[in-house]
């Protein structure tokens, strides 16, 4: 059981913002964007790393929060799903899963958006191959993943590349 | 008409060149919210003052409690009530009325919920829950149904001194007589694994008692109107105080139809404390203390003569019900209907024992013994064929069932697209070309390939299973064409909401942007009888049709009262009143409602409308109409069998469904796709394992859900039957992809291999032993 | 009743050490195994963690023509990214390549993944067959003393390493394969990702004119540790790869390893498939 002890004080970028927090020791950064900031986009489906429903980026890298300790983002950038939309205008991931149905439940759909994110920043058209692996991490139980994938691919371009 | 999925690109809204919004490729409306993450799910939601619940499991199968002390819990600072079976009244609840919130004398099954704690964190709960010491005398474990049916076996319910609290029996015709008109006759045992629904937000609760008594409840449930009813009784709240507020669910398949233990107990901490209480499930306690789908054991024997014609079927099922009884032991119900009517066939019985043991139990899950009962099925009319030396899309061809025919158990067929979906399946599939005999191995490879079909049938127009199968629907219009449509229908990810939506808009000839739905607050929307059965589309849509049809009569009146013509005349399209014959607009809509309201009449265009479909409950004999419509659908699949390790790799699956009528094209992929990946993870992966009544795999690590990789090539189309009953001629069809995909997996297997897998699932090690088994015997007979 | 009080990540291993070794902390890495473990409570969180990746020098792969130097704080997607390792020891850079997914790649890092001492750790049976040593960082009187141990020294059983309390695994090393060496290295599960293997198999061969001269064969989750196939290496070296080497190669890896039976697979079918793998990469390596 974790017994109440001595918050920590913590300073981080949130969306582009800076946060200063006190969090235990022992808070992973699911709970801390969740309970303490109220960032209740990002989802937990199993805390253990299994779903990816938790999926952020901490400095550029896709994570499970939660597996990462709140007090290990001290100085770091995390970015979650309600900082993809600029202006109240949804980001073209976002609009993407929108309009292709790959959004049944949703429950899923924060932490699928976010990978997908993360891997465009890497790789600006990859192939069906590519958005396969990098979505592995990431169950959907409702859509079969069809939607989800051809959504991520329609942002090639506008037009998707199969292989 | 047959339509094809094709690009997925596409967005049609009302207001872009496409006329018709019926049909369309509509994204969900509450998808934007949901991509921002700004939707509140359950555990999203905090209540001032709220306290965390947590329940302690007896985590053992088969037990007396002795003695329960909680004042270890009751100790801890934190913790604001600690309750036992002591603490409440014991009301029994359940199909086989065996259940209890909490249980005071007898443990049955591992997640037998013991003692439950209220306090200010989820951490002191848990701690607390740790702390709360229960004396247990162990009884003997009944862990298999062999070991519940020797003689002198534990009982288990005092109710039931054999272990079988039910039995069903279900025939029409005469089987001796259908033996006799056999050439060939063949008998198999098939049996199906626990698969658990994991929806990935848990199943949770806030129960929250008012200083008037009422019981507002922030619940997961499908079944709201049901709920709230079983509920009452079981916490001795009168129904009409209590509200069922609906927040959007992380997953449903069946799995919030029942009244699950920890709902009543929640309720009860809530009024122990006198504050909110929250429950939500780890990970852990969704995969052994929520219901699985039912495992069943099925003895199947059929016949036919030598031209195919179908003669008898004799089927003997047998169900592991666990420790208490959900909705589980009532899926035969379901099962019968595909034994005996997906394909003519004179002579059906079927016998069901249901034996409690001591294992967890199982619930409603997407298909409702459906599953089950077609991968017996179609395996074996496969089996049948090959006896038979005939195509098996010939076989099903030859028996399949056709428009106007009345089955054996009672069901009409208005409309019957089986042998549309059969051709169209197989074709685009390649199966003229493809399935030939033993495959031959992929290039030098030791891995085969093959393909394989099954079909199902499944009802589409509701199901009546109570008095009522009905939805209400009040619809009101705003002055500016704002339209507030409350219906009685749930949502629980399926795009229910858009499809009601779609249909008003159609009606009304407005944006579909116009349309707001309210469906989630019992004290708001009208009666329903919930979300399974596949019954939303049509019995919800029906109601919303009905009711957006009489609002379109008030409106058309009014305008041509204004404008003075005649109300036939009119048309509503656009926004516009229009001229009927030239489509030409005449005045907008909403300048007609500003009329009614501010002037000389004061009129507001509402309208309400209780939908009833016109199918019967079934008779003791569980025969009778008792949907509106029925679905059916045939599904190919082509598989790659690695001879050497067993794997089972779905290289694709062409589905083609009688979904009467495509209303939202965008949604109904997607519950297409959906099916075919949770029926591809019960096929080969997915299996909840219990051993001595443990589930030894409660976790996503162990319990093997499909990933992206897995998702094969798909080729899906509709086959357009215009059900005369559907709203639009749809019918519905949310269950039905799951159904067929385990027999057409298992087909292509034999198809590939000559190996023919009846046990589920088709584990690479299972797969393999059967391999070798087969190479055994072959050997053995060329040696001998 | 436990709870974590204390989270610290300093910049030198002498306070990691101090950490560790005086107060009991424990080291803290990409957390991945630690974690979960926490929220399932099959462990108690500990006091106090020790967070080792700000420590300099700890992370980074560094190839030269002769040796491999990898430091322990190097996550899987620098070892699956890395063009250097692909170049240089393609079977390690393969193995982490296959591990879980990219939120775990992410974090997950390769001393974590050794000191962890799974039998089904992937990057153990690469680095098996690599013949691959650990650098280890040991308290000493003055300051960090560090000392070598090899890979298979390194692993004593299920969750158990060669490391006594404080001391840190700092590099791993190894010999850079001779270019003319073959490799393949498979895992087996039942889904393509996100799986723990069932079994697993890595092999390096090298020849000439045909004839084995020097073998390395490793397996993973069919003992108590991942193991080095000695029996497989005899029946290959010194032999052309005909189908009776292979056979005779199989059979010593059957009777080699100690598989048992769990909810993931039983043990026959475990031995069957290191069987499988194991005569698919020495067909795949004889050509053809
Ligand atoms: C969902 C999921 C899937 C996974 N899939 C796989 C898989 O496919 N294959 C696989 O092999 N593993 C898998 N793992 C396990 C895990 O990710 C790896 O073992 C990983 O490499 C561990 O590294 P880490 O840095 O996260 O370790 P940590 O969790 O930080 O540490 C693990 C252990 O090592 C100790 N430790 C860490 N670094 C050092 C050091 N330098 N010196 C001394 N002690 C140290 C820690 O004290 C701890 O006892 C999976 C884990 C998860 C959660
Ligand atoms: S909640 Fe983090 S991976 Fe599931
Ligand atoms: S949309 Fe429900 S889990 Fe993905």
């Amino acid at each position: 059981m974790r017994e109440v002890v001595e918050k920590v004080d913590l300073a981080f970028e949130v969306n582009g913002d800076s946060v200063r927090l006190a969090v235990s020791p022992d808070a992973t950064l699911a709970e801390a964007l969740r309970d303490d900031l109220e960032l209740n986009g990002t989802k937990t489906g199993c805390e253990e790393g299994e779903c990816g429903a938790c999926s952020v980026l901490l400095d550029g890298k896709v994570v499970n929060s939660c597996l990462v300790l709140a007090l290990e983002c001290g100085g770091k950038s995390v970015v979650t799903i309600e900082g993809l939309a600029r202006e109240g205008r949804l980001h073209p991931m976002q609009e993407a899963f929108v309009n292709h149905g790959a959004i049944q439940c949703g429950y899923c759909s924060p932490g699928m958006i976010m990978t997908a994110y993360a891997l465009r920043l890497e790789n600006a058209s990859p192939t069906e191959a590519e958005v396969r692996r990098a979505l592995e991490g990431n169950l959907c139980r409702c859509t079969g993943y069809r939607k989800i994938i051809d959504a991520v691919l329609s942002l090639n371009n506008g037009e998707s590349r199969h292989d | 008409m047959i339509k094809t999925s094709g690009d997925t690109g596409t967005v049609n809204k009302r207001g872009t060149d496409q006329e018709s919004l019926i049909g369309g490729r509509i994204p969900k409306l509450d998808a934007p919210e949901k991509a921002v993450g700004l939707t509140r799910y359950l555990d999203d939601i905090k209540l001032p003052r709220m306290l965390y619940g947590k329940i302690l499991y007896a985590d053992r199968p088969h037990a007396r409690v002795v003695d329960i002390d909680t004042s270890p819990a009751a100790a801890m600072y934190g913790v604001r009530a600690v309750i036992t079976a002591a603490d409440i009244e014991l009301v029994r609840f359940g199909f086989g009325s065996d259940n209890t919130a909490l249980k005071g004398e007898k443990v049955t099954c591992i997640r037998d919920e013991i003692a439950a704690v209220a306090a200010d964190t989820p951490e002191i709960a848990g701690e607390a829950v740790k702390r709360i010491r229960v004396t247990y005398e162990d009884l003997p474990v009944v862990a298999t149904i062999e070991e519940a049916l020797a003689s002198g076996a534990p009982v288990i319910h005092e109710g039931a001194p054999n272990n079988v609290p039910f039995r069903f029996d279900y025939d029409h015709g005469d089987i001796d007589e259908g033996v006799s008109q056999s050439d060939v006759i063949v008998e198999d045992t098939f049996s199906s694994q626990r698969v658990a629904h994991c929806c990935l937000g848990t199943s949770g609760l806030i129960a929250h008692f008012g200083p008037d008594g009422r019981l507002t409840l922030h619940s997961l449930t499908q079944v709201p109107f049901l709920y709230k009813h079983d509920l009452s009784r079981i916490v001795g709240v009168p129904p009409e105080k209590i509200r069922v507020i609906q927040p959007p669910i992380g997953g449903g398949f069946g799995s919030k139809l029942d009244v699950h233990p920890f709902e009543p107990i929640c309720v009860f901490l809530a009024r122990a404390t006198g504050r909110p209480v929250r429950m939500v499930f780890t990970r852990e306690e969704e995969f052994f203390a929520t219901p699985t789908r039912q495992p069943m054991v099925i003895q199947l024997r059929s016949g036919a003569k030598r031209d195919g014609t179908f003669t008898f079927r004799d089927v003997r099922m047998t169900l592991d019900n666990g420790g208490r009884t959900s909705w589980g032991a009532t899926t035969p119900w379901i099962s019968m209907r595909t034994f005996s009517s997906l394909y003519r066939v004179p002579h059906v019985r079927q016998h069901v024992d249901v034996i409690y043991t001591n294992n967890i139990y199982a619930c409603a899950f997407r298909g409702y013994g459906n599953p089950q009962a077609t991968f017996a099925l179609e395996s074996q009319i496969d089996k049948l064929a090959h006896e038979l030396g005939m195509d098996p899309l010939d076989i099903r061809l030859k028996n399949a069932q056709e428009p106007g025919e009345t089955t054996g158990q009672g069901m009409v067929l208005g409309t019957c697209g089986l042998a549309d979906c059969l051709k169209t399946a197989a074709h685009n599939a390649g199966w003229d070309v493809k399935h030939s005999g033993p495959q031959k191995p992929v290039g030098k490879s030791r891995r085969v390939r093959g393909l394989g079909m099954a079909s199902l049938f499944h009802v589409g127009g509701g199901a009546k299973i109570y008095r009522s199968d009905g939805c209400g629907t009040i619809l009101q219009i705003d002055d500016f064409g704002g339209v507030t449509v409350q219906t009685g229908a749930s949502e629980i990810g399926q795009g229910s909401e858009t499809v009601i939506a779609q249909i008003v808009a159609e009606e009304l000839g407005l944006p579909i942007e116009n349309i707001r739905v309210v469906n989630n607050d019992s004290d708001l929307k009208p009666w329903d009888v919930g979300v399974h059965a596949s019954r939303t589309t049509f019995i919800a849509g029906n109601s919303a049709l009905r009711a957006a049809r009489q609002a379109k009569g008030k409106l058309l009146v009014a305008a041509a009262e204004k404008l003075n013509r005649e109300p036939d005349e009119l048309d509503l399209a656009k926004g516009n009143v229009v001229d009927r014959e030239t489509g030409e607009p005449i005045e907008s809509i909403g300048k007609v409602l500003r009329g009614m309201h501010f002037g000389r009449k004061n009129e507001m265009i509402q309208a309400t409308e209780f939908y009833e479909p016109p199918s019967k409950m079934p008779d003791e004999g569980h025969k009778g109409d008792i949907s509106a419509c029925y679905a059916f659908g045939t599904h190919v699949a082509e598989v790659e069998v690695d001879l050497d390790t067993g794997v089972v790799r779905v290289l694709g699956i062409s589905a083609a469904h009688d979904v009467g009528r495509v209303i939202n094209q965008l949604g109904i992929e997607g519950q297409i796709e959906g099916g075919i990946a949770q029926g591809i993870g019960y096929t080969l992966t997915e299996e909840v394992k219990v051993e001595g009544g443990r589930v030894v795999n409660p976790s996503f690590t162990d319990y093997k859900l499909v990933t992206t990789h897995e998702v094969p090539e798909l080729k899906l189309e509709f086959i357009e039957t215009h059900d005369p009953a559907g709203p639009h001629g749809a019918k519905g069809v949310a269950e039905a992809p799951l159904v067929p995909v385990a027999p057409a997996i298992a087909n292509a297997v034999y198809n590939a291999t000559g190996v023919r897998m009846t046990d589920l699932p088709l584990t690479p090690e299972r797969v393999l032993a059967k391999l070798n088994e087969s190479r055994e015997a072959e050997r053995g007979a060329t040696d001998g | 009743m436990s709870a974590m009080k204390m989270y610290q990540a300093p910049r030198t291993l002498e306070e990691v050490m101090r950490a560790a070794g005086e107060t009991g902390a424990t080291i803290f890495a990409g957390g991945t195994d630690l974690m979960p473990r926490w929220s399932k409570e099959i462990v108690p969180r500990p006091a106090a963690v020790v967070d080792i990746k700000a420590i300099e020098g700890l992370s980074g792969i560094e190839v030269t023509d002769g040796e491999i130097c990898i430091g322990a704080c190097t996550l899987m997607s620098g070892l699956d990214e890395s063009a250097a390792l692909r170049r240089a020891a393609p079977i390690l850079a393969e193995a982490a390549s296959r591990i879980a997914c990219p939120q775990i790649r992410n974090r997950a890092t390769l001393g974590g993944n050794l000191c962890n001492a799974s039998p089904a750790a992937d990057t153990a049976v690469p680095l098996i067959a690599l013949d691959a040593v650990v650098d280890v960082a040991a308290p000493g009187r003055a300051g960090a003393t560090s000392r070598e141990v090899s890979i298979t020294d390194f692993f004593q059983g299920p969750g158990k390493t060669a490391l006594e309390p404080g001391e840190v695994l700092t590099r791993v090393r190894f010999k850079r394969p001779a270019a003319v060496a073959t490799w393949a290295w498979e895992k087996f599960g039942t889904r393509p990702a996100m799986e723990i293997a069932v079994a697993s198999v890595g092999v390096i061969v090298e020849a000439s004119d045909g004839v084995i001269e020097r073998a390395r064969v490793a397996y993973g989750s069919v003992a108590p540790t991942p193991l080095r196939g000695h029996g497989a290496e005899a029946a290959l070296v010194g032999r052309r790869l005909t189908d009776e080497t292979i056979g005779g190669c199989v059979a010593a890896a059957r009777g080699e390893i100690s598989p048992i039976s769990d909810v993931r697979a039983s043990a026959g079918y475990r031995r069957e498939m290191v069987g499988v793998m194991l005569r698919r990469m020495l067909e795949d390596a004889r050509g053809g």
